[in-house]
């Protein structure tokens, strides 16, 4: 509340509170941002001292560039399906581990673990994991499925990525349904109880209802995620083979830094920019309205 | 009164306090070279290493060269293995944090050169080896040191071939595809495995498929013309003889190849292995690998390089010839780096061409081949002396080595896709000439 008088006492005020604040996000966010806006109408190559503005060349180029949108589509079915299996097995997770079963810290605990890992080292221990571990084992004892390494087949090294974002992800998520579930008011389910429902009405009726702000985050997240995903990208495939798996940040990077075309690069990954919030403000938006008060 | 003066201090002060803590912030991290670094008159410099096979030798050097010239400590930092060199330095411009040296690509240079050192009037420029400086010399002016020459072909095992031959085998005796193919079946008759296919996009698309540029003949203007025409959609790779031919080959190394089954899993760590053990005896890859296949051998170091034949007729050029050029150069920054870290960094430079332990440094710990002809010891590792022994006897093809930057990734995806059967010889040509017509 703002009881000073006059314009220069009220922003001195506004000032001393918020200015540090938004300095510091002016100058490590917005500045930023807007001289990559800017850089998207340059034909810069990332060294170069001296830099032309090209117009809208760039943002054509996006358009024409079949290999981001390419990689755009493989990028959604990946966020598709991660999302899908990430919140699934982090649901069941949480619902397990709060049960009240032995050990239950113990296991919050141990599929945690995982987001501790960094996504590049997380990437080369799986590649190891994918590339002998799972190679040797799938021919000992005959398994068709592990016989040659996943990473070397296109569709398998999807499916590699994707196995490995859940694992690391799902334990991430898990937490935030473990908190969702035990603000599920314990007299309704009580009371629930008493007039007889079964476990599986109070999940579907009770529980899952009052835990839609806990999916909003999650989705929310693992979206967010899901689009960007880099580092294990690199680490895991590397693009490969052959550039089938290689993700829509991935593509725009190798355009800026490998291509050598930053102003097409960055203009791609202000195109990117624009579809992910798109995407991300929507499935919020949406999903507030299935909120329900307890 | 009093209190809002109060506050008017507390609110400069915090103003202050940002100021000074973005400040700091940005004035020094990791690899910094422009801070102050003339305390105690301890000059410090780095060195971007974009060649990690030897980055334990160089920080040996570096040490070396410390002790030489206690004022002087030299950090090196090295780039990741499968990340571009360009990629890093651009990075680390960008965020105004170059290295004092850095170590990049030839084709890198020249987008480099408003931001680094001419070092035309450099005293080792005298004794560099005839060409080693011209793809670096622009307006008359050279920007780089060069610091290594290399060459790639088929690395032979001198035992698993004496085994296969049933005496002493003799590397003139393969100069074209089909001794190329005959050989590969005596060594299939001894039960190993003939040659190891390493599937890295930069090994097969900068190096093998360069080849197909570079062998087009040996007038290095008639190759220019060439990527000239490529360019400009003028060629039709499916009935070039040499694409043909070199193409040829490899559908023979891709049916003797160890890892047939799965020819898109291998690691670049899985070939110096088996090479060394003996399990084949044949691996496609340049001198760089000595290193690793050091660390394997079995075969009392002998080993060798064979050209990769392109045709029938042991005539054809490219036939005898293996494939060599300068390929790292130094660079040395003069947008953040002091006066003192340039004369520091040239003084390392010269250090490696003129003095005992750098000389020992390039060609017996890192086991370079130097392009200076000054330096007079013999490469001590076998493949570095085979290539010194196609140096000499002129049988060098120049490697490709100003190809658009992009190329051994894009063009690398294209003949793994190619390994793996997923596109047929007339699908590749048609991806190559693609890629050509759309760069920039």
């Amino acid at each position: 509340m703002l009881t000073e008088k006059g314009l220069w006492t009220r922003l001195r005020t506004r000032l001393i509170f918020t200015g540090p604040t938004l300095l510091a996000f002016a100058t490590v966010m917005i500045i930023p941002f807007l001289y990559g806006i800017y850089l998207t109408f340059t034909d810069w190559d990332g060294i170069a001292v001296t830099q032309n503005l090209v117009g809208w060349d760039n943002y054509i180029g996006v358009f024409k560039d079949t290999v981001f949108w390419k990689s755009f589509g493989m990028t959604l079915e990946y966020v598709f399906i991660t999302v899908v299996l990430t919140n699934a097995v982090a649901f069941l997770l949480a619902y397990a581990v709060t049960r009240g079963m032995k050990a239950q810290g113990w296991f919050r605990a141990g599929f945690f673990l995982p987001n501790l890992v960094g996504g590049i080292v997380l990437g080369f221990i799986w590649q190891f994991i994918f590339n002998q571990v799972l190679v040797f084992a799938g021919q000992k004892m005959n398994l068709p499925l592990f016989g040659a390494s996943w990473l070397a087949d296109p569709d398998k090294a999807f499916w590699a990525l994707v196995v490995v974002t859940v694992w690391q992800y799902a334990g991430y998520m898990m937490v935030i349904y473990i908190a969702g579930l035990m603000n599920v008011p314990k007299d309704v389910m009580e009371a629930a109880s008493i007039d007889g429902a079964s476990n599986r009405r109070m999940l579907a009726r009770i529980v899952l209802p009052l835990m839609v702000p806990s999916f909003i985050v999650c989705i929310f997240l693992s979206l967010q995620r899901g689009f960007m995903v880099y580092d294990l990208n690199v680490s895991l495939t590397s693009g490969g083979p052959f550039k089938s798996t290689e993700m829509v940040s991935m593509h725009v990077y190798e355009q800026a830094f490998l291509a050598r075309d930053y102003g097409l690069g960055q203009a791609e990954a202000f195109v990117l920019f624009i579809l992910v919030a798109t995407i991300t403000l929507l499935q919020v938006y949406f999903s507030k309205k299935l909120e329900v008060e307890a | 009164m009093r209190t809002e003066q109060k506050w008017m201090k507390l609110s400069l002060l915090s103003l202050a306090m940002v100021v000074i803590l973005t400040a700091c912030g940005g004035a020094k991290s990791g690899t910094g070279t422009e801070a102050s670094t003339t305390s105690g008159d301890n000059v410090k410099i780095t060195l971007l290493n974009s060649k990690s096979e030897i980055n334990s030798q160089l920080e040996q050097a570096a040490k070396d060269f410390q002790t030489e010239n206690p004022d002087i400590s030299l950090e090196i930092i090295p780039v990741g293995s499968g990340q571009s060199p360009f990629e890093k330095a651009s990075a680390l411009y960008a965020s105004g944090n170059p290295t004092t040296m850095m170590m990049l690509d030839t084709g890198d240079v020249e987008k480099f050169k408003d931001r680094v050192l001419d070092l035309t009037s450099e005293k080792w420029m005298k004794d560099a080896v005839e060409n080693s400086t011209t793809a670096t010399t622009f307006d008359g002016k050279n920007y780089a040191f060069p610091f290594s020459i290399e060459g790639y072909g088929f690395i032979y095992n001198q035992q698993v071939l004496d085994q296969a031959v049933g005496g002493t085998f003799d590397p003139n005796s393969v100069q074209t595809t089909d001794q190329l193919e005959d050989l590969f079946k005596k060594i299939t008759a001894i039960g190993k495995s003939p040659l190891i296919v390493s599937p890295m996009d930069w090994s097969l698309g900068a190096h093998y498929l360069g080849l197909a540029y570079g062998g087009q003949s040996p007038d290095r203007a008639k190759v220019d013309q060439f990527i000239t025409d490529l360019k400009a959609g003028k060629v039709d790779l499916a009935s070039n003889a040499v694409f043909n031919g070199l193409m040829d080959t490899f559908d023979l190394m891709k049916s003797y190849n160890i890892d047939k089954a799965s020819p898109l899993s291998g690691t670049y760590e899985r070939g110096p292995e088996v090479l060394g053990k003996g399990e084949v005896g044949i691996w496609f890859q340049g001198n760089w690998a000595w290193p690793q296949i050091h660390s394997f051998d079995t075969a009392n170091g002998k080993y060798g390089f064979l050209p990769v034949p392109v045709s029938n007729n042991a005539e054809d050029f490219g036939n005898t010839q293996i494939s060599a050029a300068v390929s790292k150069r130094i660079l040395i920054d003069k947008e953040k780096s002091t006066p003192a870290q340039q004369e520091a960094a040239k003084k390392f430079l010269d250090w490696m061409v003129y003095q005992d332990k750098g000389q020992d440094f390039l060609v017996n710990q890192a086991s370079v081949i130097p392009a200076f002809s000054n330096i007079t010891l013999e490469p001590a590792d076998p493949l570095g002396k085979s290539i010194g022994e196609y140096i000499k006897a002129g049988k060098i093809e120049e490697s490709m080595s100003t190809l658009p930057a992009d190329h051994w990734s894009k063009l690398g995806a294209s003949m793994q896709k190619y390994l793996a059967d997923v596109i047929d010889r007339h699908g590749l040509a048609q991806e190559i000439q693609a890629y050509w017509t759309n760069v920039k």
